[in-house]
């Protein structure tokens, strides 16, 4: 057991490193420090419901990020559709933490108080885990999300093993939805059922992250 | 600004269609409809030609004008977006074609990077229409467009667009407008790269390497690669881009997705070329083929890795240049002092080596600095442009024959009309061990050592102060052995006792030098030709004529030293104008103008025009150069054009070439007449009609050519 926790700190300073590496390095692109096969960055953010959410908390769990904007004609899609509520029911329901991330600058189309923030979840009746605000886009730009939706699926032992698109229909089209091949769905299938994702990488769709 | 909810959209799609059915009975030919608008984006449907033959292909194209502040997008969009699409709803045996995409500009929103278009797009498609379609009929062509436009925000929009034209038998005539936007259009495609390319994919980047040895680095302004692909590339990651005799480097950091080893990467090279009437963006499909993987390769083929190794190969490079035919010379001779200074208290020596060390960091400061001022002015060069210029290289074989000349013993150390940084080389005290350290960065600016390629190659993707770093390790790498041999005062000990040997090792040393020189005039050949070395072999005998007025004229009375002195600083200033004189005699660089096909060209001369002016016979004359782009892709896209062909042999315009490549003087003649320093350059003499006094005047045509602006020309 204490092998295990050792692990997980390592995987967090690991995560670290990577960040302050990628601040160096590269400083004006979004290429992420975020590599699906590596340890997912660590961080810490304000939820809506006031209290701090670090991702070492969720440490032994699958963790889903979702990168959103309500107003993006692509989440309207998934969400009026009741796409995005019922994945995340399935995930959560097997004991997966959903978290959702807003990245919008303040200003910018998406951005939310954590009022608003609240607001939209009980009006959407979305079931994320928590939601989490990251006006200044640290975060997204540490994991290198580009798109609303973003999607990215994190194993139990901390590794980023999906980044991408929420699914293979890059439209804004609702009829699309029921045909579509859902990435996310595979990835936490296989993930829960301790097998390799097919699909790791895919190009992620929707609207630019208003970063500021 | 909210996005229309699906309701509204399909409200203001039916109230379009009826607009559109009520405008369709009082059309009568073509029936381009109005173009169809959002806020953001109007589109219509252009076409080439009012009508359509049985059996013939047309082309269309979906134009979309947009918005300022808004973008659409390429076919790949980068790091977000999505490119526009078209449905064809076409009558019963029509093909239709992809969309040709024309070349898209970079937009960058935030820290992601888009590619697309602004402003204005046309994006060309070509339809085939079936043989059995019947004369007098009309047919309908539609299309549902949809696409994706962003400003901060995005809003995905789509539009029915249509085109009525009625069958004809025969040729169809040509829509002026719509011909006019679709030749803009194709003008913008890629067209394929007339050099090949491959493509190596280190850890961190990838290196695209097209091999167009026969650039003009001067005119070559912005460079960057559009994957066709998204996940190749980091879309937003700097692009560092470096152009030789070789041709184009290009390196840029690695995308999400592992490409495929076996492969081909596909994409659009856009290449900006300075010319006459201003910039020109000409856009190449490339299709890089990998490289076998190297290890580690003398090239920079595998740039742009990760920080730590970039440094520990700028080191390792640094280290070996110590070795180079080139510097170690002047490092021996560092070394031979060292010896004298033997006897010198420690902390002596040590100085010695700290003024030496920053005088290489110094001067690669400098060189860095110049370096990476003249990139961010827009000149994609590398390490050793120096190396470019001739005047340049003609000076720095003049300093290495000076030091061999030392060496040899027939120029006396200690001599005091010598090269400026071999005599501050010598001079004693401190300052003299930071010039021997610039003179070593000097020497060293011919030779690459290897890994040093790579580490360059880094360098130059980077901010300028990562850039300054990756260089300064590399300066420290070239100082470290003798400040070692100075700190260490046991490896100092270890040094061989001075003696007479001392001197015969001096006199070998000087054959390296001998050596570079011979290379350094090689160089020359390539650059100025034979007329270039006939220069530089002047400018070494005399030289060699003045360090032997200097020599003899030593232990006369001073008056004769004087006046001997005198004598070898004109001699050298002679040497050194010879030298600066080879920039401005010819440039030449192999190989000539590819004859574009389709056409029949005879070779330009004054008379020859004179000859068929006189006859009164219409006259184009193309003015280019094997190592002009714009040339190159007019030809391909305007002048090998069958219609083009066809008009140049309805019209009997005798076609003449003038080749440029070589910087001819006759053709330079011509050129600076119309008020040009360079190609291309396009020129039509009308014919002659009956009952005109004399010759019209010439038409110029634009620097950039597409068919239409050809064939309008040759039919007025």
């Amino acid at each position: 057991m204490s092998n295990l926790v050792n692990r997980r700190a390592f995987l967090a300073r690991t995560g670290t490193g990577v960040l302050i590496a990628s601040a160096v390095a590269l400083p004006r692109t979004v290429s992420a420090a975020a590599k699906v096969g590596e340890p997912a960055p660590a961080f810490s953010l304000p939820a809506s419901a006031g209290s701090m959410h670090s991702l070492a908390d969720d440490r032994g769990k699958i963790v889903v990020l979702e990168w959103t904007n309500h107003e993006c004609p692509y989440v309207r899609k998934h969400y009026e559709t009741g796409n995005m509520q019922a994945i995340q029911k399935e995930a959560t329901g097997s004991g997966v933490v959903w978290l959702t991330i807003i990245s919008s600058a303040p200003g910018e189309q998406g951005y939310v108080t954590p009022v608003k923030a609240n607001e939209l979840t009980t009006g959407r009746k979305a079931l994320p885990t928590a939601v989490l605000l990251d006006p200044k886009g640290t975060v997204g730009r540490l994991y290198g999300a580009t798109n609303t939706p973003h999607m990215y699926l994190v194993d139990k032992a901390g590794a980023l093993v999906y980044a991408g698109a929420i699914d293979d229909r890059p439209t804004t089209r609702t009829a699309d939805v029921a045909g579509a091949n859902n990435y996310v769905r595979a990835a936490l299938q296989a993930v829960m059922a301790g097998q390799p994702v097919k699909t790791p990488v895919t190009r992620a769709y929707g609207c630019t992250v208003k970063y500021s | 600004m909210r996005p229309c909810t699906p309701a509204v959209r399909a409200a203001a799609l039916v109230a379009l269609l009826v607009i559109g059915m009520l405008s369709l009975p009082c059309e009568s030919a073509a029936a381009p409809q109005a173009p169809r608008s959002s806020p953001r984006v109007r589109v219509e449907l252009v076409s080439r030609e009012r009508a359509i033959e049985p059996g013939g292909s047309i082309w269309v194209g979906l134009r979309q004008r947009i918005a300022p502040g808004w973008h659409t997008y390429w076919v790949n969009p980068g790091d977000s977006g999505e490119p526009t699409s078209i449905a064809w709803t076409l009558p019963e045996g029509f093909q239709a074609g992809d969309i040709r995409w024309p070349q898209p500009g970079r937009i960058p929103v935030g820290p992601a990077m888009s590619y697309g278009y602004t402003e204005e797009v046309i994006l060309p498609v070509l339809l085939r229409a079936p043989p059995g379609l019947a004369p007098g009929t009309r047919v309908t062509l539609r299309a549902d467009a949809s696409w994706l436009v962003c400003e901060k925000i995005c809003i995905p929009e789509e539009a029915r667009v249509e085109l009525a034209l009625p069958v004809v038998a025969g040729a169809p005539p040509a829509d002026p407008r719509g011909a006019e936007m679709i030749a803009r259009a194709r003008r913008s495609v890629p067209t394929d790269s007339p050099w090949p390319a491959s493509v190596s994919v280190a850890a961190e980047a990838i290196t695209l390497h097209v091999k167009a040895p026969d650039l003009v680095v001067a005119r070559i302004g912005e460079i960057w690669f559009y994957p066709r692909h998204w996940g190749l590339i980091d879309h937003a990651a700097p692009q560092g881009v470096t152009v030789d005799g070789d041709g184009i480097r290009l390196s840029v950091a690695r995308g999400a997705l592992t490409p495929d080893p076996g492969t081909p990467v596909e994409g659009v090279l856009v290449i900006e070329e300075r010319l006459d009437e201003g910039a020109a963006r000409q856009a190449f499909v490339v299709r890089a083929v990998p490289e076998p993987r190297r290890e580690d390769t003398q090239t920079p083929v595998l740039a742009a890795v990760s920080l730590p190794r970039a440094l520990a190969l700028a080191l390792a490079g640094g280290l070996l240049l110590n070795l180079m035919p080139c510097v170690l010379p002047v490092l021996s001779m560092k070394v031979l002092a060292l010896m004298r200074h033997a006897g010198d208290r420690a902390s002596v020596v040590r100085w010695h080596g700290i003024a030496y060390t920053i005088g290489v960091l110094a001067s690669f400061a400098l060189v860095a600095g110049i370096l990476m001022g003249l990139r961010a002015g827009g000149m994609r060069i590398g390490w050793g442009f120096q190396l470019q210029s001739p005047v340049f290289v003609a000076l720095l074989a003049y300093v290495l024959f000076v030091l061999a000349l030392s060496l040899s013993g027939v120029l006396l150390i200690g001599g005091r009309t010598v090269g400026l940084g071999h005599r501050l080389a010598e001079r004693p005290g401190y300052v003299g061990s930071f010039f021997t350290g610039a003179l070593a960065t000097v020497a060293a600016t011919p030779c690459t050592a290897p890994f040093m390629g790579v580490a360059m190659g880094f360098a130059l993707t980077q901010s300028p102060a990562t850039s300054l770093l990756v260089f300064e390790v590399l300066a420290l790498g070239l100082a470290l052995p003798y400040l070692i041999v100075t700190f260490v005062p046991s490896w100092g000990r270890r040094l061989p006792r001075p003696g007479p040997w001392m001197e015969r090792v001096k006199q070998f040393l000087a054959f390296p030098l001998y050596a570079s020189v011979a290379w350094l005039v090689w160089v020359v050949s390539h650059q100025a030709g034979s007329q270039g070395v006939a220069a530089v072999l002047t400018g070494l005998v005399l030289i060699a004529f003045a360090v032997w007025l200097h020599q003899s004229s030593r232990n006369l009375p001073a008056r004769w030293r004087r006046a001997g002195g005198a004598a070898a600083v004109t001699v050298v200033l002679a040497s050194i104008v010879l030298g600066a004189m080879i920039g401005g005699v010819s440039l030449p660089s192999p190989g000539r103008a590819p004859a574009p096909a389709g056409l029949t060209w005879e070779p330009f001369s004054a008379t020859r025009l004179a000859e068929l002016r006189a006859q009164g016979a219409p006259v184009f004359v193309n003015f280019t150069a094997a190592w002009c782009i714009t040339c190159l892709v007019n030809e391909r896209v305007a002048l090998r054009s069958p219609t083009v062909v066809e008009a140049f042999a309805r019209q009997g315009v005798v076609a003449l070439k003038a080749d440029w490549t070589n910087r001819d003087a006759q053709i330079a003649d011509v050129l600076g007449s119309f008020g040009r320093s360079g190609v291309p350059l396009y020129l039509l003499y009308p014919a002659t009609r009956s009952g005109q006094a004399r010759a019209p005047e010439p038409v110029i045509l634009p620097q950039i050519l597409s068919e239409n602006v050809v064939i309008d020309a040759i039919n007025n």
